[in-house]
């Protein structure tokens, strides 16, 4: 058993998030203004950074969340009167216009990916983690990891106040496809809205690229002493190799955003065919393709999926650990894992593809590299269970969402090699087989995962623990649920239901499937209402939760020697490592698990007076 | 009390294999499962499907009974131990790791032939039909009897599509201004419709019946109405019914049936005689 | 473990529902009432303000010809009251039977979409129609400024496409006809796929809701031919109405059916080329004129300013309200006596109203193309039949007109043969069997 002793401590411990300025100065109120500012609003603390990101990006959780059920209320009970959306049609009695159906889903599927799950991943997690758990101060950049959530904001605005210009917001899909979204006559959503779009597309991908920036260097240069690469927490070797991921992709998506901003607005034509009229209006200038958009958009979008991914895999390797209390099941072929899954990433985009039109002898080769693509993925899920294998596992609300996002993923993966098969991609591609595949990926993994995470992290954080009775409520609520709605949606693919409709009961082929999407909407409002919970835990426990230490989990790795939540510079000296992570269970050692701080004379002695 | 817990949480990630296998033998049951299929190489394709399925479903089963385990196995109440101190299992791992890459790659390669047959083995004819997408209708067009497209005695129909069964079916796929998709759920074929691209579709139909078109690519806010019909037929009630649609398009007065419906009598039969009032 | 965290000042893991540590004592913990409390105060908040229905769907009044007929707010409602007397609501719609509508009919195309009752019978104009024409037919549904052209407004009972002279309604058949086989080359799609009973009803709501509107428009206008005696109201006796209001347009309607256009038999053994080359006279002749519009290529270039009669009504209002705003502005109010100034005030408050009307209650006026020949669509239908009807009558709301009269009956045949030769017309030498090079470049 350890206990880290502070020997000459540098920062106060506090039960806030940073320091305020020493006390019994008479400072001025512009002062102290700008003081307040510079430590809580632009603050350059990759903690405060990394709380904002969180408390963003679950705030547009909740409107990714609504967006959803309005979705599906369509989906399920098609022009019926929509609550609260009603009133906007009241001279339809409530019935909902097909273009807003469209603007819905795309703005559903816009703010969960670019303002909910890369931020909160890479933004909320990766800022408040990386330094803490590598045993640095703070990041490489501090003024770089500011500006990467400040440039965040533009989005905000431009996505936000898509929804209220002429025309509503974007409606062409979060894929954006031309000619459907370059010529401003082919949708509603096509004018201000997909112009805000791809100005709020930007500003995410901008602050991205700030922030893999700094990730990447952090990591590989200011690790503390004794941590070499491969006694790095899984945290951080996916958290790194999303960076990567994200250095090295976003360039390809800003530019082709770009492109299509030109198209819209001072007439390129890079995506539309010559003499291409939509809805008796002409496009500008021709000669261009649309599939060029499509081929540049998921050589980004792919290696998204993976940034929307990792980083919850290294997390719940972490977790399940700390929760299994055992090592790692396979540490370097997990590592090597995650790098093949980033660098297969880069091979694959074209399986979005398959029925675009692009040469079907293209479709071979990428049907082999995204067969590939699911070893490294398969790998790593037998690793989990080898890792619970064995192990003395305390099941408290971190750990279930773990245990189910090993779960959960499973469905996600093995779903996928449907898809990868291309001929069985003929018929179940733009159906729901397709969004069942990414919502239990998505979703029931990586948002499982998060919340894993954020049940794990927030003693750190907050210094208080949540609660656990009502985490397991929250946990066993939205399980069930969210089973209950993406689960049959694969039966719903099966049958060939398209995405994307707003009423599909009229074709034959899906006349009876209407109870059935009934059943799934209830699950979904069911799903959304269980957040509640989960929100009222997470604001009452930040203030008013049992205060937790240093490390209630009794987890091993470096940011569990910090106070919680850490001061500036986040540890009382300067940490030095001498072992790797996941060091639970050791035999012959008091207690049951080694800090990496743990000098290795500690763990010797120990061993040897047990031998004795 | 501990152990009770344990044995419920455990319990839960068992319903995940159970209610999941229930759920694809209750689907099945109320005619939730793959549309009828009336193609050649529907067989080949629905095929493929069940092989995967079954793949995945006994690697479903099986990861999933492993982690329900164990949880209940391995739960701090149950055991009194410490968890096993070990590293990993280098002989596992390359045993995890050849296997799934043997039969990924041995499904990557049986699948190949079905994805040239659909889509790179063009049959050497002329189109049957060009098929055009447009916000949000498919307008049809048929070569007529000099068999040539884009002369003055082209069928022009919309939504309304026939096809011989047991022949060569090659369809020519267009686009007037955005992106659609010809998906035949009965056919299994879809293939996105391109502005500025010509692509050909092919397929062969075994069997008669009227099914749907839909159009799987977002193409604007009419996507879900972009229904059609497609009517597979003998040659003979296929070349009858061309000539009744192209006497209709030459017709120079106007029908009985248009004079008589003129002061609202009952309409004549509709073509599609579908069961609705 | 519990040492640990016993120096730490934590809880175990599990934490602890009832009660919590504070200062070393057990004190009762409130979190689950705090939560419980949260959680009835959303519900509550949800299921009050957020879940309530919206109320049902209600015809809109014809703002642009109120505004126009500077109709007050009591006269607007007394419009509003007769016309739901006559004609019903939307959920429940009714006619006079001197209208001969079929209650039926209407009744199963009436109505909200019942979209959780699979095989529902009724809300058929909701769910295909109402998004694009509007819950009461006036053109500007959600979808509709969207759209280029624009959804027909039937109130004013004009229809474009039929087989009538230009000034007479639609028939029945010519209604069927636009409803199985849409307008090529616009966003009305075909509803070919609907049950010929379906087709059949929605025609008929067509019809009632056009009647409607031209009752509406009548009603408005009669205000302006009443006395001072009846201060500002219209009788409401049935007489008035119906004989005065509504038979006119019902007997309008009625009388389609028999004023069908007599078509005179083409000649099964005509000369085509012969009659391509004569009709290709025409066109560019004086007697027809077409290349006047629709250019001398026969692209639809020759006039582009042109409005049809929807869109003029609100081009005029613009204008009326430009003119009137520029006239108040030179009237100098120095030199006015009380009376005109207050005439000057209700003027200028009349303009604002008008000019809020127009913005909130009328799509922005758009001109009107001719037909670009060269690419085969032919809104109406493509069939020689369609186009003689079109040149012969022109098409009733645009500029194009009837070509009876100048151009004898089997001359139109000619231009006919020659306008469905244009799109394979290739470097100007007529060859019918020549593949259309500019429909097929794309």
């Amino acid at each position: 058993m350890s206990t880290v002793e502070p020997t000459s401590p540098v920062v106060q411990e506090s039960s806030q998030t940073s320091v305020a300025p020493s006390h019994g100065h008479a400072v001025s109120t512009a002062g102290r203004l700008s003081t307040f500012l510079s430590t809580y609003v632009f603050s350059k603390d990759h903690k405060v950074i990394g709380l904002q990101f969180l408390f963003s990006t679950l705030l547009w959780f909740l409107v990714g969340g609504l967006l959803a059920l309005a979705v599906r209320w369509q989906v399920a009970w098609p022009w019926s009167d929509v609550p609260v959306l009603g009133k906007l049609f009241a001279q339809q009695g409530g019935q909902m216009a097909p273009e807003f159906y469209t603007m819905l889903f795309t703005m559903h599927a816009t703010v969960m990916i670019f303002l909910v799950i890369i931020p909160i991943l890479a933004g909320a997690f990766g800022n408040f983690l990386i330094p803490l758990m590598i045993g640095a101060d703070d990041m490489a950049f501090p003024t770089l990891n500011m500006l990467s959530y400040w440039f965040m904001w533009p989005a905000f605005f431009a996505f936000g106040a898509s929804f209220f210009v002429e025309g509503g917001a974007a409606s062409s899909g979060w894929t954006s496809y031309p000619t459907l979204a370059t010529n401003v006559n082919s949708s509603p959503g096509s004018g201000w809205g997909q112009t805000l779009w791809l100005v709020g597309l930007t500003f995410v991908g901008v602050s991205s690229m700030l922030g893999s920036v700094n990730y990447m260097t952090t990591i590989i240069l200011m690790r503390a002493p004794g941590m070499t690469m491969f006694r790095l927490p899984m945290t951080i070797w996916a958290m790194f190799i999303t960076a990567v991921l994200q250095a090295f992709a976003l360039p390809v998506l800003t530019a082709a955003g770009f492109m299509q901003l030109a198209d819209r607005t001072i007439g390129t034509g890079f995506f539309s065919p010559e003499g291409n009229i939509v809805n008796n209006a002409m496009a500008g200038a021709g000669g261009g393709q649309p599939l060029l958009w499509q081929h540049l958009f998921w050589f980004y979008s792919h290696p998204a999926v993976y940034i929307m991914i990792l980083p919850a895999m290294g997390m719940v390797s972490d977790i399940l650990t700390t929760f299994a209390r055992k090592p790692l099941f396979g540490y370097r072929p997990m590592v090597y894992s995650v790098a093949g899954i980033a660098g297969l990433g880069f091979i694959v985009w074209g399986h979005h593809m398959f029925m675009s039109g692009m040469n079907p002898a293209l479709g071979v080769t990428f049907m082999v590299s995204t067969m590939m693509i699911a070893l490294p993925s398969a790998v790593k899920t037998f690793n989990w269970l080898g890792t619970i294998w064995g192990g003395r596992i305390q099941l408290t609300t971190s750990m279930l969402f773990a245990l189910s996002f090993v779960s959960m993923f499973i469905i996600g993966g093995l779903s996928g090699i449907f898809m990868a098969a291309t001929p069985v991609d003929i018929f179940i591609h733009d159906t729901y087989f397709i969004v069942a595949h990414f919502h239990y990926v998505l979703f029931a993994g990586t948002a499982m995962g998060v919340w894993a995470a954020i049940y794990f992290w927030f003693p750190k954080m907050f210094g208080r623990t949540m609660n656990e009775f009502w985490g397991k409520v929250h946990f066993f609520l939205t399980f069930v649920f969210l089973n209950g709605t993406f689960f049959t949606m694969h039966i719903l693919g099966a049958v060939g239901f398209p995405r994307r409709l707003a009423d599909a009961y009229h074709y034959e082929t899906f006349h009876h499937l209407q109870p059935l999407n009934a059943f799934m909407t209830y699950c979904a409002i069911g799903m959304v209402a269980t957040q509640i919970i989960f929100a009222v835990n997470f604001f009452w426990s930040m203030f008013y939760g049992p205060v937790a230490g240093r490390n209630p989990w009794n987890a091993n790795t470096l940011e569990w020697t910090a106070p919680s939540p850490p001061g500036h510079g986040n540890f009382d000296y300067q940490p030095v490592v001498y072992r790797g992570p996941y060091e639970y269970s050791v035999p012959g050692i008091e207690g049951d698990h080694l800090m990496q701080t743990d000098p290795p004379n500690r763990a010797a002695a120990a061993a040897a007076a047990a031998a004795h | 009390m501990k152990r009770f817990a344990a044995v419920f949480w455990s319990l839960l990630f068992l319903s995940v294999p159970v209610l999941g296998v229930a759920t694809f033998i209750v689907g099945p049951a109320y005619d939730i499962w793959l549309p009828r299929d009336v193609s050649e190489h529907g067989a080949a394709v629905d095929g493929l499907f069940y092989f995967i399925l079954a793949l995945t479903g006994v690697v479903f089963i099986a990861t999933e009974m492993v982690l329900f385990w164990f949880i209940w196995k391995y739960d701090e109440s149950k055991s009194n131990g410490p968890g096993r101190y070990v590293h990993g299992s280098h002989t596992l791992e390359v045993v995890w790791t050849i296997i799934p890459a043997a039969v990924l790659l041995f499904l990557a390669i049986y699948q190949m032939n079905t994805w040239a047959d659909v889509k790179m083995r063009r049959p050497n004819m002329t189109p049957t039909v060009e098929v055009v997408g447009r916000q949000f209708e498919w307008r049809l067009r048929y070569p007529g009897r000099d068999g040539m497209l884009g002369t003055p005695d082209d069928l022009h129909l919309v939504n309304d599509l026939h096809l011989p069964i047991d022949e060569d079916i090659l369809i020519q796929l267009k686009s007037m201004d955005v992106l659609h998709s010809f998906f035949l759920p009965n056919v299994r074929i879809k293939q996105d419709a391109v502005p500025g691209m010509k692509i050909p579709v092919w397929f062969k139909a075994r069997e008669e019946g009227v099914f749907d078109i839909v159009c799987a690519e977002l193409c604007g806010w009419g996507h879900y109405k972009m229904k059609g019909r497609v009517t597979f037929e003998p040659r003979e009630a296929f070349d009858r019914w061309l000539e009744q649609k192209y006497a209709e398009q030459e017709a120079t007065q106007p029908s009985v049936s248009d004079v008589a419906l003129a002061s609202g009598a009952l309409p004549q039969t509709n073509q599609f005689a579908n069961n609705e009032p | 473990m519990n040492a640990f965290a016993a120096q730490a000042g934590t809880k175990t893991p599990s934490g602890d529902l009832i009660c919590r540590e504070t200062r070393g004592q057990l004190v009762p913990s409130l979190f689950p009432v705090w939560m419980l409390g949260v959680v009835a105060v959303v519900l509550l908040l949800v299921t009050t303000t957020g879940c309530g229905k919206t109320a049902a769907a209600s015809y809109r009044l014809n703002m642009v010809e109120s505004a126009k007929q500077r109709l007050k707010p009591e006269q607007e409602q007394q419009v509003a009251t007769i016309l739901a007397a006559l004609f019903g609501t939307p959920d429940d719609p009714s006619a006079p039977s001197e209208c001969g509508l079929d209650a039926a009919k209407l009744q199963l195309a009436a109505g909200p979409v019942r979209s959780d009752i699979v095989g529902r019978k009724n809300g058929l104009y909701r769910e295909h129609c109402a998004h694009c024409h509007g819950v009461s037919g006036d053109g500007m549904g959600p979808t509709a400024a969207f759209l280029n052209p624009y959804p027909r407004d039937y109130r004013p009972g004009v229809f474009k496409f039929k087989s009538t002279e230009r000034a007479d309604k639609p028939t029945h058949a010519d209604l069927v006809m636009v409803l199985r086989n849409g307008l090529a080359g616009s966003s009305m799609p075909s509803f070919a796929l609907l049950s010929d009973a379906k087709i059949d009803a929605l025609s008929e709501y067509v019809k009632y809701l056009s009647i409607r509107g031209e009752v509406e428009l009548a009603l408005m206008r009669a205000f302006f031919e009443l006395d001072d005696e009846d201060q500002g109201r219209l009788p409401e006796d049935r007489e008035f109405l119906i004989e005065e209001i509504v038979l006119p347009v019902a007997e309008a309607w009625q009388a389609a059916e028999d004023a069908l256009i007599d078509v005179p038999e083409m000649e099964a053994d005509i000369d085509m080329a012969a009659s391509i080359a004569k009709g290709k006279e025409l066109f560019y002749g004086n007697k027809a004129n077409c290349v006047k519009c629709h250019g001398v290529t026969g692209l639809g270039d020759g006039q582009v300013n042109d409005y049809d009669d929807w869109n003029k009504v609100v081009l005029q209002a613009h204008k009326t309200v430009q003119g009137g705003l520029e006239q108040a502005d030179e009237a100098s109010t120095w030199d006015m006596d009380a009376d005109e100034a207050v005439e000057h005030r209700a003027e200028l408050a009349w303009l604002d109203r008008f000019q809020k009307v127009l913005d909130g209650n009328a799509l922005p006026p758009r001109t009107i193309r001719p037909r670009n020949l060269r690419q085969g669509i032919y809104r109406g239908g493509m069939r020689p039949l369609d186009l003689y009807y079109r040149i012969h009558a022109g098409i009733n709301g645009a500029p194009m007109p009837a070509a009876k009269g100048t151009v004898p009956p089997e001359d139109i045949w000619h231009i006919v043969n020659y306008i469905r030769s244009l799109p394979y017309d290739f470097n100007g030498t007529l060859g019918v069997d020549k593949p259309m090079v500019a429909r097929d470049r794309l």
